[in-house]
């Protein structure tokens, strides 16, 4: 691998930011890579538009803002509609699948996988996990992490306590995550 | 849900040990011999009749391991311990669960009520759970001890509740693990807001 961009976007309150770093927690403190970071979102806390840009590469990273990302994870439709349009051609959508539906609007040649990560959590026992589930389905998806390193990002992540509801939500993902990517292949 | 890293051995305080494991259908006999074989006075703080014939059938039926998930402690073959957690999936109560124990006499103040309370109160927790209720009487010395070092305090008591086996009225403890903060600080995490930010 040599350089991937991600940009995680969604809703203020949905865990865009711990998305972002959690992956790239995984990548660089447990995969040996190298990983930025960049995270923007508005002085309101919850309902606002927000987003992560994480940059992993085997090398150094000299530019960490990602323009045009080759995997885009989205969890609410505005954030859809921003940053779709912005993806590389040939890239990665990976969207919660029961809030947005993907339209004529992704560049030619995006590979678009779904998930419903909000009902997931749900059934898990708590929404708040929704962004973990995300994790997980990137993990499945993208094949770019070792699950074992994401899972001790995971760990590292969250509020003590709570470990093993996240880690569960993490694994509904990933287990969501290679199915649909076998299944798309 | 699955029950996850089953069975598992735990150690008494006294050396012994003893299987930890989820309920399963074949437990009907030995989980009724089980309750059958408690003294009286331990089974009238119990809210059912255990003595019924067919009462550890229709129980082990209604365990879903999602609305009711029980775990057994077996030694030597033989059923010593059942704790269950009670959880409603709807309603206003949807956060709380309610833990309810049994150990034999051979068996208690040796830790293994402990060890089966810890494991249901962290699957509750698993489960996304804010509230695990437990009701003792207050003259269950051990059993309140025991709860409190798993992070339950009183929350109430009902006087007179309770009649023991030999008709004096006591007071029934309602003690809960009150974990909404775990929640509370997951909450905190995901707000995407930083105080900090553009400073």
């Amino acid at each position: 691998m040599a350089k991937t961009e991600i940009r995680v976007g969604g809703l203020g309150g949905q865990g865009v930011i711990l998305c972002g770093q959690i992956i790239g927690r995984a990548a660089a403190i447990y995969s040996g890579k190298h990983a930025t970071l960049i995270q923007a979102f508005g002085p309101e806390a919850r309902g606002s538009a927000c987003s992560a840009q994480v940059t992993i590469s085997d090398d150094e990273i000299g530019y960490p803002y990602v323009t045009h990302p080759d995997i885009l994870v989205v969890m609410s439709v505005d954030a859809y509609a921003q940053f779709a349009p912005q993806l590389r051609p040939g890239g990665l959508l990976l969207h919660e699948q029961e809030l947005i539906a993907v339209d004529d609007r992704l560049p030619a040649g995006v590979r678009a996988l779904g998930v419903p990560a909000t009902r997931f959590a749900e059934e898990l026992g708590r929404r708040l996990v929704l962004n973990i589930v995300m994790v997980g389905f990137f993990a499945g998806t993208t094949g770019l992490l070792e699950f074992g390193a994401v899972e001790r990002a995971v760990r590292d992540s969250v509020p003590k306590g709570t470990e093993d509801l996240n880690l569960r939500a993490l694994r509904k993902g990933h287990e969501y995550g290679l199915e649909v990517a076998a299944v798309k292949a | 849900m699955r029950l996850e890293g089953f069975p598992r051995e735990a150690t008494l305080r006294d050396g012994r040990t003893v299987k930890l494991r989820p309920i399963q259908p074949d437990d009907e006999t030995t989980l009724g011999e089980f309750y059958r074989d408690l003294p009286e006075e331990d089974r009238l703080f119990l809210r059912e009749d255990v003595r019924r014939p067919g009462w550890a059938e229709e129980f082990i039926h209604t365990v879903d391991f999602d609305s009711i998930i029980s775990l057994v402690a077996e030694s030597q073959e033989k059923i010593v311990g059942n704790a269950t957690l009670y959880r409603s999936r709807h309603g206003w109560s949807a956060h709380v669960a309610e833990l309810r124990i049994a150990v034999a006499r051979q068996f208690q103040r040796h830790g293994l009520g402990t060890a089966l309370a810890s494991l249901l109160v962290r699957h509750a927790i698993a489960l996304g759970l804010e509230k695990i209720v437990a009701h003792v009487v207050d003259n269950q010395v051990g059993a309140k001890r025991a709860f409190e070092k798993l992070g339950f305090r009183q929350d109430a008591v009902l006087p007179g509740h309770v009649k023991d086996i030999r008709g004096v009225t006591r007071d029934l403890v309602v003690m809960s693990n009150d974990v909404s903060h775990l929640w509370e600080a997951m909450a905190a995490l995901v707000s995407d807001y930083s105080p900090t930010m553009g400073e």
